[in-house]
């Protein structure tokens, strides 16, 4: 009798029987695994939960997400399955992401400063009160200069909103935050080969050199791109080696951790360069082909950084760095990442165009398992679109900075107080500068308070941070659960576009960005007479996206928009196989993404009317299009000659060496023995200064001790718990130690996103409060059981930009730490804007029009000076 | 003697018919995220204090050469559970197809005798105060997701695994992938001593982890210092 329950899986175990092949190979059986995701269930009610695609914008990975929604309210978030990048998965944070919508804390309506600027005196007004009153300043401003009107974003995944209202009132005064986050790594890649960042190819490679990223905890592209370490390092058996001050989760996963003195991972990746080249293991044909260099040149100079050299700056063994250069080379494919740790440092830019010379000159560009281009994908902007501002901005483009195609946004403060340029309305969006910035309130603070420099401040928030406290209104934003807005990242080798949408309407008064800058602009220009209201001329959020996304080649015929309310993203390449994880073709075969690029050829429609040069170079119309090798039009990479440029001349214009190269920095060159260096990092479960209201990442790290060796803990007599002081050149803080094999002897590192002064009751830890700004309290706060909140190390940190990315320079503190003396509290922290000035005075002193700068480059003794250049201003970014 | 007991002290593993339900985790794959920690705490409502999963770590080894090793843990669905036999109300129980072990919290009269005898500290008393779930003040504890589960999904913490270091599935059906993994693979269980018959699976879980004391990871400093705040601050 057959059993009348009979399932798939009881069906297949029945034909195996009968099947001498599937005897053969039981593993072609396929059992019938649980689904990997896509529905949510209550489990008290085992009722199926409303599934609403998303994007995830915790971070800035840009995760394909679904937000399961229960009695209207978000309960649960998860990948989503359909994402070729993310497949179903999302790390600690964005399976936290509903917080920022509940947070107690959050600001439901609009606020108005009644005390002093950061006293927390609020009054509540409404929209129109605080709409004519913005609408009123910038018309004052609009009458002095545009310019006048700033605005700075900490985020800004708009798809073009905020740089439309700033180019709608006329104003280039538009300011960012990357010179704080990876600016000299985009930098160094830029001009060498186009684009701002890679995809290493992780899942095929077999072998990783990995130059201080943590991207297994933070870093573009957390998630998707540990899903493909996990899966080479495993499936593949690939290698990965760490180069890091500290053993971050990246580093302890690795097959080997190699430490290595902060600021000095260019000087290990250009000798290993040399052995390669010395050695003769270089992919010469690549070389010849595809950079503007012949091998020939390299290796010659490649022949002053040898491993000795590299070992007497780095401290790692010649051997060790004689033996990887080695298995890197011999091994095929074979990809390199970097983050932070190259980047973050006075020459920064100089480390990433080091690192990344060694995946080009073993010819691992564009393979599989290789060191790829990102893949990603754009957008139309809605016409009628407001044209460029007419002025530059001096904040925006730094005259002294040319090469910083990423601003220098952190120097704000001190431009802003030597008058260069005039500030009348700031605006300020997801930013948080007094706490992200170096100098943290002794300098940004200072700015805020200051209302002759800054006479107006608005912010654009859904949270009280720091920056938020100190502003005159606050015009309540809504978190990401609550947008609508277009995204495409390069987080995986398969392009794509995707949306935010809103899961439920905005809560309480709040106003999504969009529709809160139109209704400035409509104050602003209610009748259309000044020729502003045009450009805003969209119903609501969603009206504004079937602008973006009705007329996509592609998308269109697959729906537009309401194919991207349905999936969330677009293209889907294929179906989550519940079995191994990975996203399959319809004959269940895992999708092979596209690779040499760059080996693209080109068309006989684009060759028309083309012309080619004596090096191949193929141009039409005036624009370079492609190049020519072997005979064959290839696109090329998308620099100013198609080629990879190893030789940067544009940097040799203002005195930089145009080849890789590497500079120590002075300071750490002449550091007393009892000296030590301070670098900061980002945990898993937290990001730079938004997370720390969000409760259960705050439950998994609330504090954040100092780390440091044993040896030099038994130098200063201290262990695990100890209070200590940390002092540098400008101020000095006071907190815990942690004790750690895991970290270089000559190096302290504390992690950042914690220690707030604002955010709310959480993450101050102020919870006998009440929610003031409408929130609805969440019972859940009554068993916070922690009540350390950890000690913000920002305003020790002094400036330091790099004269060619801009770039903050993070790890180049150098400090003093002392058992905590008898008037030492926990929490003590001190900043001096004297002394952050003098750090200013100081880092100005490299810019290439700076009188270090020719110290700094003997190489460069025939460059003809800062004269011999005509500036010729500043590259935008984003 | 109650029908769950009874049901409770038999093995499900093994058993025709029925799915044995369990977790692999390849610790060489975790790269401790702490995403299926947060994805349990959102997929139950779980309590700030408390966690249904968790995943400790441990660093291994002296200046330059220095290892971390993660171990997820979790309930481990025993074939022979110690909390069973202790609760003395029947609130805790084993389902045979499927090998759950769950709890029924109206039943539960929080003595806590189930906590004291899990040699995995994986039980814990809510708390007074949730977000909006109204259970309060019983002994929970992981549920494999049995309302995910027999609708089709893998658990949550498996759903959202980045390093795809926990797989799920039924043990039962030799062609699995937990099965594949298990066959083909070194694996371990943690205090096997016990006798418990653990259904959590490890592959490379390291030494320092399996082999030492009740909790089972070593705790640095920084973590006793929290430990200490949890005891003080946290009423349960």
């Amino acid at each position: 009798m057959i059993d009348s329950k009979i399932s798939r899986r009881t069906f297949l175990k029945v034909s195996a029987g009968t099947t001498a092949a599937a005897a053969a190979a039981p593993r072609l059986l396929q059992a019938m695994e649980n689904q990997l995701g896509g529905k949510d269930f209550d489990p008290v009610s085992m009722t199926e939960r409303k599934a609403i695609p998303i994007n995830c914008h915790v971070c800035n990975i840009q995760d394909g997400a679904i937000a399961f929604v229960e009695n209207g309210r978000v309960v649960k978030l998860e990948g989503n399955p359909e994402h070729v990048s993310t497949r179903g998965r999302l790390c600690a944070k964005g399976n936290a992401g509903m917080w920022y919508s509940y947070d107690p804390d959050r600001i439901l309506y609009p606020l108005k400063r009644v005390g002093t600027r950061g006293e927390g005196k609020w009054k509540r007004i409404t929209w129109d009160e605080a709409l004519t009153e913005v609408a009123g300043k910038l018309d004052a401003a609009l009458k002095e200069d545009p310019n006048t009107i700033m605005l700075k974003w900490g985020r800004n995944r708009t798809g073009g909103t905020l740089e439309r209202f700033m180019h709608t009132l006329g104003s280039a005064t538009i300011l960012n935050h990357t010179s704080v986050c990876e600016s000299s790594k985009k930098v160094g890649m830029e001009p060498c080969w186009g684009p701002d960042i890679e995809t290493p190819d992780f899942a095929n490679t077999k072998y990783v050199l990995n130059f201080g990223s943590n991207i297994l905890e933070a870093a573009y592209f957390h998630n998707p791109l540990s899903q493909r370490i996990a899966e080479g390092r495993v499936d593949n058996n690939m290698k990965i080696v760490t180069f890091d001050v500290r053993l971050s989760n990246t580093a302890g996963f690795s097959d080997e951790w190699i430490p290595v003195f902060p600021g000095t991972d260019g000087a290990v990746a250009l000798a290993m360069g040399h052995v390669i080249l010395r050695d003769n293991l270089q992919d010469s044909d690549f070389i010849n082909t595809w950079t503007n260099v012949t091998v020939e040149e390299l290796r010659e100079h490649y022949k002053q950084f040898t491993p000795e050299w590299a070992e007497k700056i780095s401290g790692v063994p010649a051997g060790t760095i004689e033996r990887i250069a080695r298995e890197f080379a011999l091994t095929r494919p074979a990809t390199l990442f970097t983050y932070r740790g190259p980047a973050k440092h006075l020459y920064g830019s100089y480390n990433e165009k080091s690192c990344m010379m060694l995946p080009i000159m073993t010819g691992n560009i564009e393979r599989r398992g290789g060191y790829c281009l990102p893949r990603g994908m754009g957008w139309p902007q809605p016409d009628p679109k407001p044209g460029k501002p007419a002025k530059d901005s001096i904040l925006a483009h730094p005259p002294e900075y040319p090469l910083a195609s990423h601003k220098v946004s952190h120097l704000t403060p001190f431009f802003i107080t030597d008058g260069r340029q005039k500030i009348n309305v700031y605006f300020t969006y997801q930013d948080n500068a007094p706490y992200t910035n170096p100098g943290s309130m002794a300098v940004w603070g200072k700015l805020y308070k200051d209302e002759k420099l800054i006479p107006y401040l608005v912010s654009m928030s859904s949270h009280m941070g720091e920056e938020t406290a100190l502003a005159d209104i606050i015009l309540p934003d809504c978190p990401y659960l609550e947008r609508w807005e277009p995204e495409s990242m390069p987080n995986s080798l398969w392009p794509w576009l995707g949306i935010r949408q809103p899961v439920h309407p905005y809560l309480g008064e709040s106003r999504e960005n969009r529709v809160l800058l139109r209704d400035i602009i409509w104050k602003l220009d209610p009748d259309g007479s000044r020729g502003m209201k045009k450009y805003w001329d969209f119903k609501d959020g969603e009206d504004y996206m079937r602008k973006h996304f009705d007329n996509v080649p592609g998308l269109k015929e697959a729906g537009g928009l309401d194919f991207l309310k349905k999936h969330g993203v677009w293209p889907i390449y294929g179906k989550l196989d519940p079995k191994t994880g990975k996203v399959v073709d319809k004959t269940g075969r895992e999708i092979q993404a596209e690779y040499g690029l760059h080996k693209k050829e080109l068309s006989d429609a684009d060759m028309a009317g083309a012309v080619v040069d004596a090096r191949g170079l193929i141009t039409k119309n005036g624009g370079a299009i492609g190049i020519r090798r072997n005979g064959k039009n290839y696109v090329g990479f998308s620099t100013g000659d198609r080629l990879i440029n190893v030789r940067v001349d544009e940097w040799a214009d203002y005195g930089f060496s145009p080849m890789p190269t590497f500079k120590r920095i002075p300071w750490h060159e002449t550091m007393k023995e009892d000296e030590l260096i301070m670098t900061t990092f980002k945990l898993n479960v937290h990001k730079q200064s938004r997370t720390a209201a969000v409760k259960w990442l705050a439950e998994i790290a609330h504090a954040n001790p100092v780390w440091m060796n044993p040896q030099t803990a038994k130098k200063l007599g201290v262990k695990t718990g100890d209070l200590v002081r940390v002092e540098s050149k400008v101020g000095y803080l006071v907190t815990k130690a942690y004790v750690t094999e895991g970290i270089h002897p000559k190096v302290v590192a504390i992690p950042t996103a914690f220690g707030h002064w604002e955010y709310g009751r959480l993450a101050t830890l102020k919870l006998k409060e009440k929610p003031q700004f409408g929130g609805q309290d969440d019972p859940d706060l009554q068993n916070v059981w922690w009540d350390d909140k950890g000690v913000h190390p920002n305003i020790i940190i002094p400036v330091v930009a790099d004269p060619i990315g801009g770039s903050q320079g993070w790890m180049d503190t150098v400090v003093k730490v002392a058992k905590a003396g008898p008037d030492d509290k926990y929490g003590d922290t001190q900043g001096s804007w004297d002394k952050h000035y003098e750090a200013f005075k100081e880092t100005m002193r490299y810019a290439y029009t700076g009188d270090l700068h020719r110290k700094m480059h003997p190489e460069m003794a025939a460059w003809g000076g800062p004269e011999s250049v005509k500036h010729k201003g500043g590259h935008g970014g984003h | 003697m109650s029908e769950e007991l009874r049901l409770s002290s038999i093995e499900t593993r093994g058993v025709q018919g029925k799915k044995r339900y369990a977790m692999v985790i390849d610790t060489r794959r975790c790269i401790g995220c702490m995403a299926c920690q947060v994805a349990c705490k959102a997929e139950y409502d779980t309590p700030l204090g408390v966690n249904r999963t968790w995943v400790p770590y441990k660093v291994v080894g002296t200046y330059p050469n220095v290892k971390k090793h993660f171990l997820p843990r979790l309930c481990n669905h025993c074939d022979d559970p110690p909390c069973v036999r202790a609760c003395p109300v029947d609130a805790t129980y084993k389902v045979d197809d499927g090998g759950f072990v769950l709890q029924r919290y109206e039943r539960c009269i929080g003595c806590r005798a189930c906590m004291a005898s899990c040699p995995y500290n994986a039980r814990f008393m809510l708390p007074s105060h949730r977000t909006y779930t109204k259970i309060n003040n019983v002994v929970d504890k992981c549920t494999f997701c049995f309302h995910r589960v027999t609708q089709g999904l893998v658990p949550a913490c498996v759903q959202t695994c980045i390093g795809r270091s926990r797989v799920f599935g039924d043990l039962n059906d030799p062609n699995s992938e937990v099965s594949y993994l298990v066959t083909r693979n070194a694996t371990q269980v943690l205090r096997p001593e016990q006798g418990t018959k653990p259904q959590v699976f490890y592959i490379g879980a390291d030494r320092n982890q399996t082999e030492y004391g009740r909790d089972l990871y070593f705790r640095p400093d920084v973590m006793e210092e929290d430990r200490a705040a949890w005891s003080r601050n946290l009423k349960i």
